[in-house]
């Protein structure tokens, strides 16, 4: 009884300071259940299949409305959209996986990221819905990239983007510059921009976006490295402390100094905006940008490929799938493989790319892009390199990509303390390896 | 909850008593009643089922390697082991601290300043009480939203600033690593201030003015008035206050996570936010339920011994 006073206090306690284990243990409970049981009674019909989608800038948001709102005209099975802001999406993708009550189908990306989850059995094997319908005619790379590395299909592509330096016709014509081809040509072209007043590269690798600052890791690796050393890195099979790590970051170090000094302040939109009001040259950043940016700017949007840095490296590009898989607890299997097979078909992509900007590219060989130069140029450089690789997380894991935030955002503040940045992005990584 | 526990305890006291005393009268007066013991059960019982067992199973979690899939692996103290070298625990404990003094130290100094200035009953003293906790009412998160924007580049404080003739001083508050847990700490602060404020008003109005009356027949000064009398009397909303703080310090999360999550490169990393993105961003739960158990020892400790103090000075 002595003790009364002090316990609603130390319940408080409990509930404040260790609510976060609480919910972790609750959780545990509910995965450990939903595991077991979820699988024998999940063929219950009934309900629309749920689809989580993190397409939460404007135009791609209306474009998934669409694209419901079509599927559901079919009559069949019915889905329902649930949009979530993108980087609420990114954080809680594990979290919506792993509950008892999971989303029937997520936007997601294929490769690695998709098989780490695959290995964790959080997704569905839909390899039934690939043999037959128009999923049947899709080209080998990509069947590949779809399957978990036990060889069934976990996913279902939709369409594709690259990854580009991003500049103003209006701007580059106004200064007077050309698109670089070399890495020396590139130095220039930032030289004289830089000379002009203007801040040459803009990054937005700032607020919830700190991941942009990957493309340029990527890059610089797949162009110095190439992409094979790449992937290994990436799944652990090198370390992040390697002579050749340095060397990307070397490379890096030579065009810091023509950075947007707020790159790292600034969101990927906001960074995009800045260009857009001509305050920054270009940047790297993948056409997604677009569906957020004013429609009648995109005319005056132009791109070119990231500058070559050894031409002995074999070309290759980041060419991003994006697409969905089904969670394996999904309690409305048929139709949740029904709607997956929809969202392969060339009618469906159409749908999707005519009401967004339009500036990504079908999976669907039948399906028709917008056909805009742009769209023209970018589906020229993923068809003629060599190798493309997906993104940094896509190629790992999402557990991954905050030790390349850390380390990344610490280099472009503090380039001369790589050493140290790389031996703790190493040590990071290797427990997230370790897992 | 509470007060069913209360409730419940006094019936099981009595009904204790009862026993000793009569022990050859009848048996009547030691049996419960059925509706008596749900009293005390069912709230025993959900506590238990909500709160210890999660609790209990969290301290379990923080012995093992889990990335909230697979089974959970035992591996003993290595989490524990792990925080001695691991230099971003370091910093989020340095960090934590340093916001306990700032946070705390600067929310109670000015909650009680404002107390002071806005106690006397004037024209319009009502508006500026509203006007300093108005900022309770938001939510942190909407709060921190409007502040991240203020933040920007191109926001309103460094835009005021140029305009101030101050442009050399204009900065990416949020990005730089000097700046980002002071950043971080002004919208924390600009809402604990209102809420502590409400605390100290409350404890002035139940000081009794005849003691001031008194004070300044013997001709004691403003600061003496304030040293022998104010704070004395305060002594109980102190508690409270302390109380709050500590626990709000050691909660931060939201403000942190919206502004910064914690970055750049972890300079601004708190505890709550290490074990967050720990848990569930690298999906390593076991170390994440490690660092939470840490933050709970914290918390508890420190509000456990002022509480132990508390009490001895009372009897």
């Amino acid at each position: 009884m002595s003790t009364a006073p002090i316990s609603p206090t130390g319940r408080r306690q409990f509930l404040a300071g260790a609510g976060a284990i609480g919910a972790a243990a609750l959780m545990s409970g509910c995965v450990t259940s939903s595991s077991s049981d979820a699988g024998s009674t999940g063929q219950s019909s009934g309900g629309s299949v749920t689809l989580q989608s993190n397409l939460s800038s404007p135009q791609a948001k209306t474009a998934m409305e669409d694209l419901a709102a079509a599927y559901n005209k079919r009559g069949g099975a019915k889905a329902e959209l649930n949009t979530v802001a993108s980087e609420t999406f990114r954080t809680q993708l594990p979290t919506y996986l792993t509950s008892a009550n999971p989303p029937d189908l997520l936007t997601w990306y294929p490769g690695s990221v998709a098989d780490a989850y695959a290995k964790k059995g959080l997704l569905l094997d839909v390899s039934d819905i690939w043999t037959k319908g128009e999923l049947a005619g899709y080209p080998d790379a990509l069947k590949k990239l779809c399957s978990d590395s036990s060889g069934a299909k976990v996913f279902v592509p939709a369409s594709y983007y690259w990854w580009g330096m991003f500049y103003k016709k209006s701007n580059f014509a106004k200064w007077g510059v050309r698109e670089p081809r070399t890495w020396d040509d590139f130095i220039a072209l930032c030289r004289t921009l830089k000379s002009k007043g203007v801040a040459p590269i803009g990054l937005g690798a700032g607020g919830d976006t700190a991941w942009v600052a990957s493309a340029w890791f990527d890059y610089l690796d797949i162009r110095i490295n190439g992409a094979q050393y790449h992937r290994d890195l990436l799944a652990g099979r090198h370390s992040f402390d390697d002579p050749q790590v340095h060397k990307v970051f070397d490379k890096w170090a030579e065009v810091l100094p023509y950075f947007d000094p707020n790159g790292t302040a600034l969101a990927f939109q906001d960074a995009t905006t800045a260009m857009l009001n001509n305050r920054t040259g270009m940047m790297l950043i993948g056409t997604f940008f677009a569906d957020a940016a004013p429609k009648d700017q995109l005319d005056d949007i132009d791109f070119f490929q990231f500058p070559i840095i050894d031409p002995s490296v074999p070309v290759a590009e980041e060419g991003p799938t994006d697409g969905y898989f089904a969670s394996a607890h999904t309690a409305h299997k048929q139709q949740t493989l029904d709607l997956m097979s929809y969202l392969a078909t060339a009618e469906a992509q159409e749908i999707y790319l005519k009401g967004s900007s339009g500036t990504s590219l079908p999976t669907n060989p039948k399906a028709k892009d917008s056909g805009t130069p742009l769209v023209k140029k970018g589906r020229a450089l993923i068809e003629g390199a060599a190798d493309v690789t997906q993104f940094f997380n896509r190629d790992s894991s999402d557990a991954l990509q905050p030790t390349a935030d850390t380390a990344l955002t610490k280099f472009l503040a503090k380039p001369k303390e790589i050493n140290s940045i790389l031996t703790a992005w190493q040590r990071d990584a290797q427990k997230i390896w370790s897992q | 909850m509470a007060v069913l526990t209360a409730a419940g305890r006094r019936a099981t006291q009595g009904a204790g008593r009862g026993g000793r005393t009569t022990r050859g009268s009848g048996r009547r007066a030691t049996r419960v009643p059925p509706a008596v013991l749900a009293f005390v059960l069912l709230p025993l019982l959900a506590e238990g089922f909500f709160v210890f067992w999660p609790a209990l199973q969290g301290f379990y979690l923080s012995l093992t390697k889990w990335d909230g899939v697979s089974a959970p692996q035992f591996i003993g103290l290595g989490n524990y082991r792990e925080m001695i070298h691991d230099t971003v625990f370091h910093t989020a404990m340095l960090d934590t601290v340093l916001w306990l003094a700032l946070f705390g130290g600067l929310s109670a100094l000015l909650g009680l300043g404002a107390a002071l200035l806005l106690q006397q009953e004037r024209r319009g003293v009502g508006f500026y009480r509203a006007a300093l906790f108005l900022p309770v009412v938001f939510s942190l998160t909407a709060t921190a939203l409007v502040w991240q924007a203020m933040y920007q580049p191109d926001g309103l404080i460094n835009k005021t600033m140029s305009g101030l003739g101050l442009g050399s001083l204009t900065h990416p508050w949020l990005a730089d690593q000097d700046t980002a847990l002071y950043a971080v700490i002004v919208p924390a602060l600009w809402r604990q201030v209102g809420y502590v404020m409400v605390l100290y008003l409350a404890g002035l109005k139940g000081i009794d003015p005849a003691l001031y009356e008194a004070a300044k027949v013997d001709g004691a000064t403003m600061w003496q008035q304030f040293r022998h009398i104010t704070l004395p009397q305060l002594r109980s909303v102190n508690a409270v206050v302390l109380s709050v703080i500590i626990i709000d310090s050691l909660r931060s999360f939201d403000v942190v996570w919206a502004l910064t999550h914690g970055g750049p490169y972890h300079s601004s990393e708190l505890l709550s936010t290490y074990m967050y993105s720990t848990a569930f961003q690298s999906l390593r739960l076991g170390y994440g339920s490690a660092l939470a158990v840490v933050i709970f020892v914290l918390a508890f400790g420190v509000i456990a011994s002022y509480l132990v103090r508390a009490f001895k000075e009372a009897d």
